[in-house]
């Protein structure tokens, strides 16, 4: 059972670990926006801006590609990420006054009956069929100045459901060991079962008001400690 | 009819089944899809061979899909204004304003969700923050808990109506309408909703002053120093509204590019705030990743369950069945109203925008009412903006409103049962607000007639 915990934990790690790579992904994308809206509004009063080697480098086709390729990356990298930090919505109606036993049988139907064949099926078919193929055609953008090599986006299903699966794979571990494992491993493995994600969102927020309490009274005590105070 | 055709109503039994075990609802959605579709093969109505469609279909309706690169960027935006602490300020700020008024404090909580709602496009942690900020204060005053609790929770939930607004964006992606169109007809009846509140709440403040006190006229500063407050805490926002919203309604930038605009505008008030750091940052990232992923996610689910369930003849069931009751389109828009009503008592925004509407789509395009709405192409963008309204209802019935279900972990001293009975107030001027849209159509369509001319 401790074995099962502990490959529950790699995979999980593993699979965390790269949706925290992949969150980053926002900064590119909103700066790639920008730069695309700015080149633009630069193009109107400066037409030889074309002639740069960065608008060559990067023409808006290929800018705005880029934004949805990261976009792409961005959502498809973190399904597994979401799933292991418990963050797919779920209807609490009921489950609310469920037992923890209940909650984690569910987790190990759903995993099993659910997400391993979903998962599994979506990566057979995008490797074999969409990536693939675009391979073999050396597909890239419509566009003749858009983005080439098509098969590089659409490998971001594969590698997306393929985490989604490590996910599933570590959390049905997890249900297993709480609902067979010895005593001392169970409170280890109730991560999935416990629903108190209000709770830790509330302490958040506080703590949040509380710095912001603390860096209020800071900004006053300045004011006070000045000779003239006040007035600026 | 044949057996196999009960396979799509079926279909939609056991997602209501499933999706209540609490299990999460796009894996549900994905799971049940595949499900059905190995069904289909077995009784010939669905082949191997579809399912092969089901990864291009993912790719183009979620990946490829410029218009959809505005969500993550607004649910960055959203998170990192959240930490930038500009809503601390104006609360403070717009309490010294409305200290005069009956219900002072109550309004300055509406007008700050309004505020806060035109900044952003998600609601997620606003109505903790809101409760956390505002009903302590409000329940020292002495304001009685039911008043209290309904304005947050209405107020705090506007920001997913008033655009930018992440549902107005997956809206004008399944209708295939533009989304700055139903931004800017979502705004008048967003801004419709948050007069009703402040009306109400005066009305209410004047006939029964017991239940919402005022303020000390002492308190605070007065004169230029309050009207420096005021400048100074109210650039921030206007700054950004100006930004997205501006950009947008003037016709400089797409809602993409204005999002994107967005992100780095929130991020920029963050660092004169001086709030962003590193971990900060970072925890900007990761919060919005799993949000965003939580959307898509279910964005992917809803493609393969609408891919099988679709094969199996389900929309065209659907379609039947509605014409089969000859209600004529009065009719038909208003079983949709009360339908979305009613499962806004147990689900929220996503799953009926992402489940709920692809089935009602086609049904809702061939709708026809005439004159009513003056301008055919504003048919969709405005039944779009009437579910928008309707949807805002959804955080809000009991017994599983997305705000009350926060509130209640907020606001440990307040009873379930007051929250429950505070909020019917404020549903029922949502219900009037929905109906005022019903029945002029004008309060969607003239902004977007005047704006895009």
């Amino acid at each position: 059972m401790r074995a099962l915990l502990s490959i529950s934990d790699g995979l999980a790690a593993v699979t965390d670990a790269v949706g925290r790579l992949a969150a980053w992904l926002f900064l590119p994308m909103a700066l790639v926006i920008l730069y695309d809206v700015l080149q633009r509004k630069l193009l109107n009063v400066y037409p030889e801006f074309q002639q740069t080697a960065l608008y060559q480098f990067l023409p808006s086709t290929k800018a705005q590609e880029l934004e949805w390729h990261l976009h792409g990356f961005l959502f498809m990298l973190c399904l597994g990420f979401t799933y292991i930090r418990n963050g797919h919505v779920r209807v609490e109606f009921l489950r609310e006054n469920f037992s923890q036993r209940r909650r984690a049988w569910i987790e190990i139907f759903g995993c099993l009956l659910f997400v391993l064949p979903y998962t599994l099926l979506v990566v057979d078919l995008s490797a074999s069929q969409l990536v693939w193929n675009s391979f073999l055609m050396n597909e890239g953008s419509s566009a003749t100045t858009g983005l080439p090599m098509r098969w590089i986006i659409k490998s971001s299903l594969v590698i997306g459901f393929g985490f989604l699966a490590i996910a599933a794979l570590s959390i049905l571990l997890r249900n297993i060991v709480f609902l067979f494992g010895p005593g001392e491993l169970r409170s280890l493995a109730n991560r999935y079962v416990k629903g108190d994600e209000i709770d830790d969102l509330k302490h958040e927020v506080e703590e949040e008001l509380a710095r912001d309490a603390a860096a209020h009274a800071e900004i006053r005590d300045r004011g006070d400690h000045r000779p003239n105070g006040r007035q600026d | 009819m044949p057996w196999y055709e009960i396979l799509p109503i079926a279909m939609l039994l056991c997602m209501a089944l499933f999706i209540f075990t609490g299990f999460p609802v796009a894996l549900v959605l994905g799971g049940l899809g595949l499900a059905f579709g190995i069904i289909g093969i077995m009784v010939g109505e669905f082949r191997v061979a579809h399912f092969n469609a089901l990864p291009l279909r993912i790719y183009a309706g979620s990946v490829e899909n410029i218009i959809l690169v505005a969500i993550p960027m607004f649910i960055f935006m959203g998170t990192m204004l959240e930490k930038s602490g500009i809503a601390e300020d104006l609360l403070y700020t717009l309490q010294l304003l409305t200290r005069r008024l009956p219900g002072g404090l109550a309004i300055s909580v509406t007008l700050l969700g309004t505020i806060l709602a035109a900044t952003t496009g998600i609601i997620g942690a606003s109505v903790v923050l809101l409760t956390l900020m505002a009903l302590p204060e409000m329940l020292k005053r002495g304001y009685d808990a039911r008043l209290a609790t309904g304005t947050i929770a209405s107020s705090g939930t506007l920001g997913i109506l008033i655009p930018p607004s992440i549902m107005l964006v997956l809206m004008a992606d399944q209708l295939s309408v533009p989304v700055g169109v139903l931004f800017i007809g979502a705004l008048m009846p967003g801004l419709l909703l948050a007069v009703l509140y402040v009306a109400y709440i005066m009305t209410k403040a004047a006939l029964q002053p017991e239940h919402a006190p005022p303020m000390d006229r002492g308190d605070g500063p007065t004169g230029i120093n309050l009207s420096a407050m005021v400048i100074k805490t109210f650039i921030p926002p206007v700054f950004l509204i100006v930004l997205v919203l501006g950009s947008i309604f003037a016709g400089w930038a797409t809602p993409t590019e204005a999002s994107g605009i967005g992100a780095i505008g929130a991020t920029l008030l963050a660092l004169f705030n001086r709030r962003l750091s590193y971990a900060v940052l970072k925890d900007v990232c990761y919060r919005a990743a799993a949000t965003n992923a939580m959307i898509f996610g279910i964005f992917v689910g809803a493609t393969c369950f609408s891919l099988v369930f679709k094969r199996l003849g389900g929309d065209y069931l659907i379609e039947e069945l509605i014409n089969s009751l000859g209600v004529g389109p009065w009719g038909v828009l208003a079983m949709i109203m009360i339908v979305v009503f009613l499962l806004g008592f147990f689900l929220d925004w996503i799953e009926i925008t992402l489940i709920v509407l692809p089935i009602f789509a086609p049904v809702i395009d061939s709708l026809d009412f005439g004159g009513h709405v003056a301008d055919p192409a504003m048919m969709l963008p405005w039944f779009a903006v009437l579910l928008a309204v309707n949807l805002q209802t959804s955080f809000l019935t009991p017994p599983f409103g997305f705000a009350l279900f926060y509130m209640k972990g907020a606001a440990a001293s307040v009873k379930i049962q007051e929250i429950y009975r505070g909020i019917i107030p404020f549903v029922a001027l949502q219900v009037i607000g929905l109906l005022l849209c019903i029945l002029f159509p004008e309060i969607v369509t003239w902004l977007p007639a005047r704006v895009l001319e």
